[in-house]
């Protein structure tokens, strides 16, 4: 399990974070919803030890995060971390290279499903190939958790149909993910929970099956009576 | 492979070709420039002497013996090093920023590799330092070609031949090839010392950003005055009273102090404080 616990977090004299508290639980969708500039990036940073925090902690299984944690946890952020230059097959070179957890039947797996080449280079992909690319460079991890960041954003709709599949697919079961979208539409159906932020803070942390069951709710109902209130 | 071998060799490989260029512009320049220079000399000798009927000895008193210092001292010894030079000081900059700054996000990789932070900033140390010793050593394998080419096109009364020793007192040169162990220790000491302070002023940069840029030259400031504190102190405060020994011993215990210092503060700064 992910735990954020209080955080804040300030740039500037700007706070961004202002004691965000909230779980992503394995083998469950968590989707961090909120307008930009919300903080929904810094979160995944965060977790992710890529910006400092100023205070509350986060835990991975309850510890803190150290270099063994990224052979368990991966952040698919909405730009290539891959150097340009590289072909597709020297960019699994260098993840093979550096991780034990990467699984490369899994690459070739996902590189045939979104029917790229391992010879094209980076650079030559359009964005949303590249996003695509990015996307196999997380999945293709043997990891508990996952942290995307937009992975819709700017990609044409069969390219989104295409992520959103993997979405549904063994590639994601049993792992915890954490998504930031601005594209709920796409992705309400396969979502279980939801955090709704805005200020700094968590204004509303629900369970999507239950929201439906309970108050017989959409995801975006919510949305509109937590944002409208 | 560790990783931190695996770093190293993926840092080296990334600046590789653009290390090639420089390597063959050294060589070609300097090759070029030997036989340039060497050609240039006997010409000007042949002039004086069969056409202005300037004797060997007049010629020699008038313009000096063809040496490798003459050759050393111009544009086509000095141009490459000073290229190369300028370029690796360029590139200890440029290793750090080209994974933040552009489209490339790299430095997201990098930084989630399950690997010690620190490995990262020790690979990028090391292969600054192995660029630096290819080319010294480079330079090592070019000296003595030079030498032997001035040998082979110059006739040897007009020719000073030097020893490899003897190059090695001349000033500049010396930097070059340091003869003994202890100024070898001190010459690269400084280097390392050198790079791994930038390389924290950067990261004090990108951890801090704006804030960062006087954080950084405020540290490098402390570094160098820690790192020249027993010269300062021997030569301001005390009036040389120290001798030259004890003077090594103590500049590098503020060597090390300095080295320590800057990567355990880079250290701190990888891990709990730097920025994507």
């Amino acid at each position: 399990m992910i735990e954020v616990k209080d955080v804040t977090k300030k740039f500037g004299r700007k706070t961004v974070l202002n004691g965000v508290n909230f779980t992503a639980e394995k083998g469950k969708i968590t989707c961090l919803i909120g307008i930009n500039g919300v903080g929904k990036t810094t979160i995944m940073k965060a977790i992710m030890a890529l910006t400092p925090i100023d205070g509350g902690q986060i835990l991975i299984d309850g510890e803190k995060i150290h270099k063994g944690s990224y052979e368990k946890i991966t952040f698919i952020p909405d730009t290539i971390t891959m150097l340009p230059q590289m072909k597709v097959h020297e960019a699994f070179m260098f993840m093979a290279d550096f991780y034990d957890s990467w699984n490369q039947k899994r690459a070739e797996e996902l590189l045939e499903f979104f029917r790229l080449k391992e010879t094209d280079r980076i650079s030559d992909l359009s964005k949303g190939n590249t996003a695509k690319v990015n996307l196999i460079l997380g999945l293709a991890l043997d990891v508990d958790y996952v942290l995307m960041d937009e992975p819709f954003s700017g990609i044409d709709i069969f390219s989104r149909e295409q992520i959103a599949d993997v979405f549904t697919s063994h590639l994601i079961e049993d792992r915890g993910v954490i998504i930031t979208t601005h594209e709920i539409n796409d992705i309400e159906h396969l979502i279980d929970k939801v955090v709704l932020l805005d200020n700094g803070v968590v204004l509303r942390e629900f369970d999507t099956e239950e929201v439906r069951e309970n108050e017989g709710k959409s995801v975006i109902d919510v949305m509109r009576e937590v944002y409208r209130a | 492979m560790n990783r931190f071998l695996k770093l190293v060799n993926f840092e080296f490989s990334r600046f590789f070709k653009l290390y090639l260029v420089l390597v063959g512009i050294t060589v070609l320049c300097q090759m070029v420039g030997v036989i340039f220079e060497a050609r240039r000399y006997v010409g000007r000798a042949n002039k004086a002497i069969y056409e202005d009927l300037l004797s060997k000895s007049d010629f020699i008193s008038q313009y000096g013996t063809m040496s490798f210092f003459r050759f050393s001292e111009t544009l086509w010894f000095l141009g490459p090093i000073m290229l190369a030079g300028v370029t690796l000081l360029i590139y200890v900059f440029f290793i750090w920023y080209r994974d933040w700054f552009g489209k490339n996000t790299f430095s997201y990789r990098l930084l989630v590799l399950p690997t010690a932070r620190l490995n990262i900033y020790l690979a990028k140390a090391t292969t600054v330092l192995l660029f630096v010793l290819g080319l010294i050593a480079l330079q090592l394998l070019l000296v003595p070609a030079e030498m032997q080419i001035i040998k082979w096109l110059v006739p040897d009364e007009l020719r000073t031949d030097f020893s490899i020793a003897t190059i090695s007192n001349h000033y500049y040169l010396g930097v070059l090839f340091p003869m003994t162990i202890a100024d070898f220790i001190l010459i690269y000491g400084v280097g390392i010392v050198a790079v791994c302070v930038v390389f924290t002023g950067i990261l004090f940069e990108r951890s801090y950003r704006l804030k960062g840029i006087f954080l950084g030259i405020l540290y490098a400031a402390v570094s160098i005055l820690v790192f020249f504190a027993p010269i300062l102190v021997n030569e301001l405060i005390l009036r040389n009273y120290f001798y030259a020994n004890e003077l090594f011993y103590m500049e590098l215990g503020t060597c090390l102090l300095t080295l320590a210092g800057a990567i355990w503060i880079g250290n701190y700064l990888m891990n709990k404080k730097i920025r994507v």
